[in-house]
């Protein structure tokens, strides 16, 4: 018989994800919580905003709201990722393989990134719907799709690294939020930036909008490498 | 199918002065032996002996603060990968994502470690087991037993010459562990095995080699033909009685 | 347990930092008294900031008499470098703990951590009152400011979260891995919020540089807040470091039972 040889870094990657893609699909259990939950924030908005004047003032406010929406959901969907990998010690049998830790770093953060993403796919227009009647976005609205990709690969990037730090702690749903929060925080003031900019758009589109994704994708990139490097020592 | 054993003159194991230290607290302290191949080796000893923490050292799980410990002659501090692919750890942790079938999580570690022809692989193995016919089920579904026994076949998915056991009893019924010792007979096959129990019994009758630890340091190593069992179990008494701070 | 040549070491305490120590704490109290008595004795105020007549700045009216508030910076600076330069120490044996897995550089990561912790909130709250003061209002999302209230949570976090882990060695690491990404996301967080334009909150910053008086107050100050956070860090240390040593020393008493 012949001797296992070790496969690529991608082949493994590719296992890895498929195994999370199919788990939650088969299950769902994400992605209902998430989007119920993302639901349910809307509804508090609704709340919130019950008593607001419509006008061109909301646009200013829509954006910071919708992240406050993205960043909520993305909390919960992450406590969630990494309870199914220490629920049986499953974290440790992929340790036990021939397997670079960077790559489980990768996989986890991508599928995060998947069901972030599609929980965002049903939950940006929701929002839109139920809170279009208070004001007309500028014409350049559709482009709040570049800063949520690039604040939700951020958000999976560092998610996953403190998600992975957290499911080891005692009252781990807090504390992740409590580092998740001010970590991501300088991401998130360039990601309402932007969105703000494109919703509203005229001259605070042109001054603020390419700066601000830049920034953003400046910190992705930083915050992407650092997790991955510090990754190892997480998980060994 | 055989395991791939080194030649015979390298030992399965060796371990050379292996220290698991933080500050000053020494979870595995200066450990030194060597385990012939095919050898079955239980290790006893208090809680916080230092046993769990050995077998993680050996499963690659933990980095070793000093000295050495080697599998078939590769180190593990320095080709961890190459290591890896010879090692299979089971553990009282079933390590099987309950929402995927039997069959999906076999597959899912056997392309980890690039198992040749996957499928047909991780068909013969839960054949061994005796769940073929339960391989479509979600793992959710299986009784604690049946889990153990899927757990079994995912440590032997890459054939490692080294099996490790970890607690393997907690949580099994009498039925399920006479099963489990009767399997693990059925795939001992050269391999070499060492296991960390509570179950003094057990853990002697299946054993070949006995090392008895307290405090992170061995108290005792040897083949068991050189030891008389009543000595042992004095010896194993006092250290127990003593060691637990 | 004679085992020659292999005695286990035990956590040590008092090398020669120790000895400075004191000498440090003496000259720190002495650096900031005088500091302190300089600000509101010789040095003149702001240049820039002399208010003709009354003005409104925030919601508040601000006189020259009010001016005297801004003495708060000769505390305030100091202390924020001070906690900078604690916090930079923290990240450095945050690294060195990652990569030799020493219990001691975890130690002192620990340390100069909760140091950090102490002169940040005496930021937070030296600048809360700068800006209820200059500025008329309690809270400004102006970058520094942010940008301190997300180190302090960081900080914050930081303790919390060796609090809920019990094994030491993870809880270490964790920590350690915590502290590097803080060291990277601070400096992060106050470029993001400086350099992108907020239509609502206008930057206030004061631009131009300081008399050469008041360069020299703020000078004195914070070297001696920095001797006096010294000091501080040798105390503890030795504390916890003795601490530790007991701790071995019990162990190597059970040992030999």
């Amino acid at each position: 018989m012949d001797t296992c040889r070790a496969p690529s870094a991608l082949a493994q990657y590719r296992v890895l994800l498929m195994k999370d893609l199919r788990q939650e699909f088969r299950t769902k259990e994400m992605l209902v919580s998430m989007g119920i939950y993302a639901l349910l924030v809307i509804v508090v908005f609704g709340v919130a905003l019950s008593f607001a004047r419509p006008g061109a003032d909301f646009l200013e406010v829509s954006g910071g709201l919708l992240w406050a929406l993205v960043v909520f959901t993305s909390l919960l969907g992450l406590n969630r990722s990494f309870s199914h990998e220490t629920e049986n010690g499953c974290l440790e049998g992929l340790l036990l393989a021939p397997l670079d830790r960077g790559v489980v770093f990768l996989a986890k953060a991508t599928s995060n990134l998947v069901f972030l993403g599609i929980v965002e796919i049903i939950a940006v227009p929701l929002y839109w719907v139920f809170f279009s009647s208070f004001a007309a976005p500028a014409a350049t609205a559709a482009l709040i799709v570049v800063p949520l990709v690039l604040g939700s690969v951020g958000i999976a990037g560092i998610g996953t690294l403190l998600s992975t730090i957290t499911a080891a702690t005692r009252g781990k749903d807090v504390m992740l939020a409590l580092l998740f929060v001010p970590i991501v925080f300088p991401l998130l003031y360039a990601c309402v930036s932007a969105t703000t900019a494109a919703l509203v758009g005229g001259v605070l589109m042109e001054e603020a909008f390419a700066t601000s994704l830049a920034l953003a994708a400046g910190y992705d990139v930083i915050m992407l490498l650092a997790s991955w490097v510090l990754y190892d020592f997480v998980v060994s | 199918m055989s395991a791939a054993p080194g030649t015979p003159a390298v030992p399965a194991i060796r371990c050379e002065g292996l220290t698991k230290a933080f500050g000053t607290r020494k979870a595995v302290d200066d450990l030194t032996f060597e385990l012939p191949q095919g050898a079955f080796l239980s290790v006893f000893g208090p809680n916080g002996a230092g046993k769990t923490t050995l077998l993680r050292l050996l499963a690659t799980l933990a980095r070793p603060s000093a000295g050495s410990v080697a599998v078939n002659g590769v180190d593990l501090k320095e080709e961890p990968d190459r290591a890896r692919a010879s090692i299979g750890l089971i553990s009282h942790n079933a390590m099987l994502y309950p929402d995927l079938t039997a069959e999906e999580n076999l597959l899912l570690y056997a392309r980890l470690y690039g198992v040749p022809e996957p499928e047909r692989r991780v068909v013969e193995l839960l054949d061994a087991v005796g769940l073929k016919h339960r391989r479509l089920d979600r793992v959710r579904t299986f009784s604690r037993g049946m889990t153990q026994r899927v757990s079994i076949a995912r440590a032997l998915v890459n054939d490692p010459a080294v099996v490790l056991l970890d607690e393997p009893y907690s949580g099994l019924d009498p039925h399920a562990i006479d099963i489990f010792d009767d399997l693990i007979g059925r795939v001992r096959d050269g391999r070499t095995f060492v296991m960390v129990s509570h179950d003094l019994e057990k853990g002697f009758r299946l054993a070949d080699h006995v090392l008895v630890m307290a405090r992170g340091r061995a108290v005792s190593f040897g083949s068991k033909d050189a030891l008389d069992p009543e000595e042992f179990r004095a010896l194993y008494r006092s250290t127990v009685g003593s060691g637990v701070a | 347990m004679a085992r020659e040549g292999k005695t286990p070491r035990l956590p040590e305490a008092g090398q020669w930092p120790d000895k400075v120590a004191p000498a440090a704490l003496v000259a720190g109290i002495v650096l900031t008294t005088v500091g302190f008595l300089m600000a509101f004795l010789t040095v003149p105020p702001v240049g820039g900031a002399t208010v003709g007549g009354v003005e409104l700045i925030g919601d508040a009216m601000v006189n020259q008499k009010m001016l005297l508030s801004q003495k708060i910076f000769y505390f305030h600076m100091p202390v924020a470098i001070t906690s900078f330069v604690a916090l930079i120490f923290g990240a450095y044996y945050s690294v060195r703990f990652l990569m030799t897995k020493s219990q001691r550089f975890d130690t002192c990561a620990r340390i100069a951590l909760e140091l950090a912790l102490l002169f940040v909130v005496m930021t937070m709250v030296t600048g809360e009152m700068w800006t209820r003061f200059e500025w008329g209002v309690w809270w400004s999302w102006e970058p520094r400011l942010t940008t301190y209230l997300i180190l302090m949570l960081i900080v914050i976090a930081y303790f919390v979260l060796r609090s809920s882990i019990d094994e030491p060695e993870r809880r270490a690491t964790f920590a350690a891995v915590v502290a590097v990404i803080a060291a990277i996301d601070v400096p992060i967080c106050f470029m993001i919020t400086r350099l992108i334009p907020s239509s609502i909150h206008p930057v206030v910053l004061r631009e131009g540089g300081m008399s050469p008086e008041m360069g020299l107050c703020v000078g004195l100050v914070a070297l001696g807040m920095l001797c006096v956070c010294f000091a501080l860090y040798r105390a503890r240390f030795r504390q916890v470091r003795l601490c530790q040593r007991v701790d071995a020393l019990k162990e190597t008493l059970d040992d030999e039972r």
